[in-house]
């Protein structure tokens, strides 16, 4: 239940721009933790995750 | 001097070279000219020591040759305008679209299955291709220097003097973008609904 509280400390619109911003920059500690936490808690927003990171593998082999 | 059969292999890869130019610098006499160059530079340049693929070798030509061009355009006052509209498609307001008041996804991402088969198909780059036209020019040009030429935060901020947030906010709404555009046109349907 805790778990639940923390993991919605951010919402998936904040969650959105903290995932696409760890690919260019690292986060800070505290972003990270919020991050993580409400990934934990948001099926939605993991598969999202997901799918920025296959972004940029198709990238990769696009310019390739 | 190089022999027929190398520049018989460059000139293969000139469609792949056209195409991110054409990305790039959206003007395909500019684009044209830049992948010429490239080529020329290939042909007469230190050699390809055969240490990378020659399309990886080519690539990174060609990113010089772009940003000098992006460089050139710059100096002109008429050029500089495209620039200048980078600030008006940094308006955050423009994705609230894909979240409702509250914050929560407007419409939920989808299972994409095991997305990386799709990159054994033809078709599926060629989606890509149509999803990475359909973003404003700036914003494609960004996310290309970031992507493809493999910039750094730092250097593309540098080269088109933004702060690191505007870029930050441009390469999001390009990921939001091609990731929304990629669904609705491969994803969809392509896996059971979950």
């Amino acid at each position: 239940m805790i778990r639940n509280a923390l993991g919605h400390m951010i919402s998936c619109k904040d969650a959105s721009r903290l995932m696409s911003r760890k690919e260019d920059a690292p986060l800070t500690f505290w972003q990270r933790l919020t991050l993580r936490l409400h990934l934990s808690v948001c099926a939605a927003c993991m598969r999202f995750e997901r799918q920025v990171r296959f972004l940029r593998t198709a990238m990769q082999m696009y310019r390739s | 001097m190089p022999s027929p059969d190398f520049s018989r292999d460059l000139d293969q890869h000139r469609g792949y070279l056209m195409r991110v130019a054409r990305l790039q610098l959206r003007d395909e006499a500019l684009a044209e000219d830049v992948v010429q160059e490239t080529l020329l530079a290939a042909l007469s340049g230190s050699g390809f020591s055969g240490k990378s693929s020659l399309r990886t070798w080519l690539t990174g030509i060609l990113k010089h040759k772009i940003v000098d061009a992006i460089r050139r355009k710059q100096r002109e006052p008429i050029a500089a305008a495209s620039f200048g509209d980078l600030e008006s498609e940094v308006d955050i307001e423009d994705f609230d679209g894909y979240f409702k008041e509250n914050g929560a996804w407007d419409a939920r991402p989808a299972d994409w299955g095991n997305p990386e088969s799709a990159l054994d198909r033809r078709q599926f780059f060629e989606m890509m291709d149509f999803c990475l036209e359909k973003l404003p020019p700036n914003t494609a040009r960004v996310f290309m220097m970031r992507e493809v030429m493999e910039l750094e935060t730092d250097e593309i901020c540098k080269e088109l003097t933004i702060t690191a947030n505007n870029l930050w906010v441009i390469l999001y709404r390009a990921r939001m973008s091609l990731r929304q555009c990629l669904e609705q046109n491969w994803f969809a349907g392509k896996n059971a609904p979950s």
